[in-house]
């Protein structure tokens, strides 16, 4: 049969060079100068190619991935915008992951997680934004016609996920009112979890580690209604302590709420 | 915890993949232009293989005008050059945070 011979894409020298930095040279002892070399590229030129290999994440090994958030941080003092670009860029990335749930796209997802978990180590996120992305994570496309195709029974990825990022930066929840809202969030977990039904092997044992790392004392519920109960308690607590700040701030409404509607911005 | 009511950040999503800044800003600029103090867009694309939609990221001087640019914004109709619709959806944005206006030259 006759074929085409393959085209082999051309790219520029500047593009070839920025990828000979991110994905070949750089490990941990080449970082600094990785970092230098970057910093001397004329970047009015580039930063939009810089910002898509960086994106890659995926594309490198996993435990490099701390490597590309380093660099980020270390671009910050000079190219803030950059880094406001990466941040945004990687939770849209998350987001388009839910809308599409392609089986294909999982091992980008995944480095994506991580990448943002690894942000927040370095300090370009805060801790809502990562509690927010939870939550997200668990609800997205939840209560809607899509519920079957996004995220059907069948499917566990999204406890992957959840766990990928909270094996990342989880562990610095550990105290306030962060240490509070993980103890609130993993309850939440658990009942996405129980609502899986039987789960996979090996996912369980990842999980039991994430427990035994983050909450070692926390209760594993084994049923929907005994989570069900802990998270009406939760809520109860939650009322009566908010109850006194309520009159002065109206809005105080701290309960996840299903992201489809409630990102939408009403004036009400 | 942001309050929503200091939120000033929003972001616009499912913009047609051929828009440009320029177009996007032909349309928020009469009403908008003196309101907000920082845009990012980023273009999509559209291949053979997949689309990927436009972006907008606006931040506002004043948390309230976020309320009107959504009333105006979120679920508008965008048209492309062959007729097909996109409707945009206006979010705040997750991460607020937003450039910090010094621009210290990289020394290098």
């Amino acid at each position: 049969p006759e074929r085409s011979a393959r085209i082999s894409k051309v790219r520029p020298p500047l593009h070839q060079y920025v990828r000979k930095l991110l994905f070949s040279d750089l490990d941990k002892d080449s970082i600094a100068n990785v970092l230098k070399q970057l910093r001397k590229l004329p970047w009015s030129e580039c930063e939009q190619y810089i910002l898509k290999c960086f994106m890659k994440v995926h594309k490198g090994k996993y435990g490099q991935i701390h490597l590309i958030a380093s660099l980020t941080s270390g671009l910050s003092r000079h190219h803030d915008e950059f880094v406001v670009a990466v941040v945004d860029e990687v939770l849209e990335e998350i987001r388009v992951g839910l809308e599409l749930n392609e089986y294909g796209a999982q091992q980008k997802r995944l480095a994506h997680m991580r990448f943002l978990g690894e942000l927040y180590n370095y300090e370009h996120v805060d801790s809502s934004v990562i509690f927010e992305t939870l939550y997200l994570t668990l609800l997205y496309g939840h209560d809607t016609s899509e519920q079957e195709v996004l995220d059907p029974p069948e499917d566990f990825f999204r406890v992957r996920m959840v766990i990928i990022l909270l094996e990342t930066c989880g562990h610095y929840f550990d105290r306030g009112s962060s240490k509070k809202r993980l103890d609130q969030f993993l309850i939440h977990f658990q009942r996405y979890i129980l609502s899986k039904g039987h789960l996979p092997l090996d996912i369980e044992f990842d999980l039991q580690d994430l427990f035994a790392n983050l909450r070692p004392n926390m209760t594993r519920y084994s049923t929907i209604d005994e989570v069900n109960a802990a998270i009406l308690q939760l809520e109860e607590r939650e009322h009566a302590s908010s109850g006194d700040k309520v009159s002065i701030e109206r809005h105080s409404d701290t309960k996840p709420s299903n992201k489809s509607s409630s990102d939408v911005i009403s004036s009400n | 915890m942001k309050e929503p009511l200091q939120k000033k950040k929003v972001v616009v999503r499912h913009l047609p993949p051929s828009l440009s800044q320029s177009d996007l800003l032909s349309q928020i600029d009469p009403r908008f232009a003196d309101r907000y103090n920082w845009v990012s867009f980023r273009p999509g694309k559209s291949s053979y293989k997949n689309q990927k939609y436009s972006r907008a990221y606006v931040s506002f001087k004043a948390p309230e005008d976020v309320y009107e640019f959504a009333a105006f914004f979120n679920g508008h109709v965008f048209v492309n050059e062959k007729g097909a619709q996109f409707k945009a959806i206006v979010e705040y944005a997750p991460s607020q945070r937003v450039p910090k206006p010094s621009d210290k030259k990289d020394p290098r």
